[in-house]
């Protein structure tokens, strides 16, 4: 397996959806290719960082406004 | 996921208690996807609240073709596109078989960052990275990955095919790698 070809077959190696033989040629890669684990290990990373992170909230006094909005508008309606 | 079934039996009946059942399960992740497009805490959240009387006003119509989650996070992306388009254009994505974008920066900085950097600098880089992404691909990434939404339920709400679903997740991946990498590279050199 060739660098180009690593690249292309990162995220299905990433989220295990390569076949075994894709697989073990992009283990056999990875493990002579430096800069192409690199890749690997930053962007597994990447990903962890926003799944671990990303996860952002309406702050609560927001939340109870909007939350206060739609249910009058919500339970409204049942009166009309 | 709840049944959405009797989730929605029960909003026709505008019970109290499926409203906070449904604002409990969805105003958070709506949110987290018009916040990332938009940008601005307010317009996100005007986006969530449009969402939410658009579904509304279409209880007793909603024929459940699509899961409710999946109509709801379509809304709040073509609404949240709207928005943006009405500002300036969107981004050009590449082709599907467009060459993807080559790594550039082979710094291994996958065991730094929380080392070295205070939670606000970590918060700042990534919201600065994922800022940089063109639009479609943002939205992908935060369906995916921050979401955890699987990619044929990504290509429903984004209304594209489950393989250009992939392919941006793809670009988006390697895209914020690319750009964390040079962010986390410049943080290390400023401290040496």
């Amino acid at each position: 397996m060739t660098c180009e070809e690593l690249l292309q077959y990162l995220s299905d190696y990433i989220d295990n959806e390569l076949d075994e033989d894709l697989t073990a040629e992009a283990r056999a890669h990875l493990a002579t290719c430096h800069n192409c684990k690199v890749v690997l290990d930053t962007t597994r990373k990447t990903i962890f960082l926003y799944r671990e992170r990303g996860k952002r909230a309406i702050s609560a006094e927001r939340r109870q406004e909007l939350f206060d909005k739609l249910q009058t508008s919500f339970l409204g309606k049942a009166s009309e | 996921m709840p049944d959405d079934a009797n989730l929605l039996a029960a909003l026709r009946e505008r019970s109290p208690e499926a409203f906070r059942e449904l604002f409990e399960l969805y105003s958070d992740r709506l949110y987290r996807l018009a916040l990332g497009l938009l940008r601005d805490e307010n317009e996100a959240e005007d986006v969530v609240q449009d969402a939410f009387l658009r579904l509304f006003e279409k209880l007793d119509g909603f024929e459940g073709r699509s899961r409710l989650g999946t109509w709801l996070y379509r809304i709040v992306h073509n609404l949240s596109l709207d928005r943006l388009r009405a500002k300036r254009p969107l981004a050009d994505l590449p082709d599907e078989d467009d060459a993807l974008p080559l790594p550039v920066s082979f710094v291994d900085w996958s065991q730094i960052p929380e080392k070295q950097l205070t939670e606000a600098e970590l918060a700042r880089y990534l919201d600065q990275a994922i800022a940089a992404l063109p639009e479609k691909l943002r939205a992908m990434f935060i369906l995916s990955e921050v979401e955890g939404l699987p990619a044929k339920e990504c290509a429903q709400i984004l209304e594209i095919s489950v393989s250009a679903a992939k392919v941006r997740l793809h670009r988006a991946r390697l895209l914020l790698r690319e750009q964390l990498s040079q962010a986390f590279a410049e943080s290390t050199i400023s401290r040496e």
